[in-house]
């Protein structure tokens, strides 16, 4: 049984086919978010499909995830990031009890039982203070890629302080901080900080261990070892953290789908 | 054959009133279809799911008719009390009295949803200093002064002390632009000391007798107030009657509230149970008329229990929900979600706590008026949270924020916490503005996550 997961985030759309006799990840594609979210993802899957040769009728059942999930029409059902990120992760590092999800505009901290399902979890405010986005802002902000903002942030010898809440107000520190001129380093090194203080305020002290760092924003370098030296503890990354939101959608498909052929 | 209970469009509510009139629907002088609303500029109605019962359109009715009463009351020779902030306490004074009746002018606050801002609130409040940093309540500055919502009251009656700040400011704002407030001072309710005699308040908080004795110095102003406007004397008979007859009113909520929260499956919907318990206030000035409405209200929901039908499947995620929403819309969306409400705090619990009928009856409205739950800590009123999740059998609990709202700023974090720690069921906190169009696929994912955690824990 092959079923697709995906997830229409605000950056970015990510495809999933997972075998599920296999439990293995068939293909993964990824691609911007756009205007036109449904016909993006419908590229996208179908993309997925032809370089896997595959049709729509060997897909045994889909489901979609993220922002854009309500849109998507060619998938079965819909269930919220939260629920798949918990699923994708459970996949990848079945002992993870916490986990830490920053997208495009969301931060999350999700509580795992010892099932691997969802106990309680923590969002950000409408802000996107504590996002992507706030990198993306700063990125373009400074003129240094999100590539590189990892690396400069390591050459840190001492982070600024970015107080804001606010994505707006932020920038307007930063401009502050670059006229009294504090080297890039430290601002990035600052905003990578006041991102991670942001999402571990948010989660009080119910942060048990291990935990696990995903959604796209795991790909920035130097977030992780920001998480790390806050919260005194290793952070397992997880692997194609991009994708987990879509993988768990994938495995959700199919758990569904098992349930539904033995009912 | 019974229509069975859903909740439907604005205009499915068109053939649903014909078919109800058809059939011998008997309404009250203020009854109608809805869309007679929505010609009035309440176009939010059009985006809201109703409940299709009789008894529905009578509580929505009730709702949007009330400027039109209080002009007709007036017209009928009875003098008009604006009762601000506090929520329960000078209404049931007022309706001690024959020739008075109260109305809730922060109740304005829901103006601007309604008509979804185009008539002009927030703006004319911008013009009286007051933007959108503040709460929405600053609408009623501006209902105030344009005299469209809301006739111009006979007297303002303001609580002050304990209040939050927007509406001190807003309050102060009003009195600087002529129109006099009588205010009275409500303190911030504290611990006894372990020296001071302690009261136990409706609701179960405790306090000083020393600040019992002050509250009722304070609502001894506001009799003669009202004696005043009312030009006849309250005597203590008369409050007694007042509290029996408030009191047979809560009686009548508290079991709405217990039959809807504690149904196997929910008989109606969180918006209309919203707007039945907000009736507690006031009575939407118009005591006779609320408990008929609320009566109807009862037997609907009496008869839907009893056919084992209602407005969500069994299976639905069971959520307690703390705060009331800017915008009604996102009442609708947690049955939209998969959930239904079991349970509420909407800031105004003393409005739904018996008022005590044993004890002199100034003392029992100044131990009501001390039962506030804003007039509290965050934490006593997190413990009132905690004890109706567990009376009402919540899975989950929203708390919803307001934006501007000072009183809810930061309340809600600690609440939240208050929960998880003492039963582990898992909380969102949500933002609804006014008109939460746009913030809504955001509210909708949080709403949607927390009924998929209620719904994996079951199976956990």
């Amino acid at each position: 049984m092959i079923t697709l997961g995906i997830d229409a985030g605000s950056r970015a759309i990510k495809v999933v086919l997972f075998d599920a006799v296999n439990q293995t990840i068939l293909a993964s594609a990824v691609c911007d978010q756009g205007v036109n979210q449904q016909q993006k993802a419908h590229d996208l899957y179908q993309q997925v499909l032809k370089d896997t040769q595959l049709n729509n009728s060997d897909i045994a059942a889909g489901i979609a995830t993220g922002y854009g999930r309500h849109l998507l029409d060619f998938c079965d059902t819909t269930v919220t990031e939260i629920s798949c990120h918990a699923a994708g992760v459970r996949y990848h590092l079945p002992e993870g009890a916490t986990i830490i999800d920053i997208g495009g505009q969301d931060s999350k901290l999700i509580r795992l039982n010892g099932d691997g399902k969802v106990r309680d979890f923590v969002m950000n405010d409408r802000c996107a203070a504590g996002t992507g986005r706030f990198l993306e802002v700063v990125s373009q902000r400074l003129d240094v890629s999100l590539e590189e903002l990892g690396p400069y942030a390591q050459r840190s010898t001492n982070p600024a302080q970015i107080s804001s809440m606010c994505v707006v107000f932020a920038e307007t520190e930063i401009i502050g901080l670059l006229a009294n001129g504090q080297s890039l380093e430290n601002i990035i090194a600052g905003v990578q900080r006041s991102i991670a203080k942001r999402l571990v305020a948010m989660a009080g002290n119910d942060i048990a261990a291990p935990v696990v760092f995903t959604g796209g924003v795991a790909l920035v370098s130097g977030m992780k070892e920001t998480f790390e030296e806050l919260l005194q503890q290793a952070i397992a990354l997880c692997p194609q953290p991009q994708f987990t939101g879509a993988l768990g959608a994938a495995i959700l498909a199919a758990q569904k789908k098992q349930k539904e052929t033995n009912e | 054959m019974k229509t069975p209970p859903a909740q439907i469009t604005l205009q499915e509510w068109a053939s649903r009133y014909d078919s109800l009139k058809q059939q011998g629907l008997q309404e009250r002088f203020y009854g109608g279809p809805l869309s007679r609303h929505v010609a009035d500029g309440d176009t939010r109605l059009l985006h809201l799911k109703l409940d299709n019962s009789a008894a529905a359109l009578g509580l929505w009715n009730f709702l949007l008719s009330e400027n039109q009463r209080l002009h007709q009351y007036r017209s009928n020779g009875g003098k008009i009390i604006a009762a601000m902030k506090d929520l329960g306490t000078v209404p049931v004074m007022a309706g001690s009295l024959e020739n008075l009746t109260t109305f809730y002018p922060d109740g304005a606050w829901w103006t601007p949803c309604i008509m979804e801002q185009n008539e002009g609130l927030f703006e004319l409040a911008a013009r009286y200093g007051l933007d959108e940093s503040y709460c929405p309540v600053r609408a009623m500055i501006a209902a105030f002064m344009n005299e469209e919502h809301f006739p111009k009251p006979d007297a303002v009656i303001s609580s002050t002390g304990a209040i939050c700040d927007d509406f001190s400011a807003i309050a102060q704002r009003l009195e600087h632009l002529g129109f006099a407030i009588h205010w009275w001072e409500i303190p911030h309710r504290r611990k006894p000391d372990g020296n001071e005699s302690a009261v136990t308040l409706p609701g179960g908080f405790t306090a000083p007798a020393s600040q019992v004795r002050f509250v009722r110095q304070q609502l001894a102003t506001v009799r003669k107030q009202l004696e005043k406007v009312a030009e006849q004397t309250v005597t203590d008979a008369m409050l007694s009657e007042g509290i029996r007859k408030a009191n047979r009113f809560r009686q009548l909520l508290d079991r709405v509230r217990q039959l809807a929260y504690t149904a196997a499956i929910a008989p109606i919907g969180s918006l209309e149970m919203l707007i039945a318990e907000m009736l507690a206030l006031h009575f939407c000035s118009d005591y006779t008329e609320a408990m008929i409405v609320l009566e109807d209200f009862l037997q609907e929901i009496e008869h839907r229990i009893a056919a084992n039908t209602g407005i969500a499947p069994a299976s639905a995620a069971r959520v307690f929900w703390v705060n009331p929403v800017a915008d009604l819309r996102a009442m609708n969306l947690l049955e939209d979600c998969g959930g239904r409400v079991c349970g509420t705090e909407y800031l105004f619990s003393h409005a739904l706590d018996l008022i005590p009928e044993d004890i002199h009856p100034m003392e029992a409205l100044a131990q009501i008026a001390l039962a506030d739950p804003m007039v509290g800590s965050t934490l006593d009123r997190a413990q009132r949270i905690l004890r109706d999740i567990r009376r009402f059998g919540a899975e989950g609990v929203i708390i919803s924020r307001i934006p501007g709202a000072s009183h809810c700023a930061y309340e809600g974090k600690l609440i939240g916490a208050a929960i998880r720690n003492a039963i582990d069921l898992p909380v969102i906190e949500i933002e609804v503005p006014t008109l939460s169009d746009a913030a809504e696929p955001s509210i909708r994912t949080r709403m949607e996550a927390l009924i998929e955690t209620i719904l994996q824990r079951r199976t956990s």
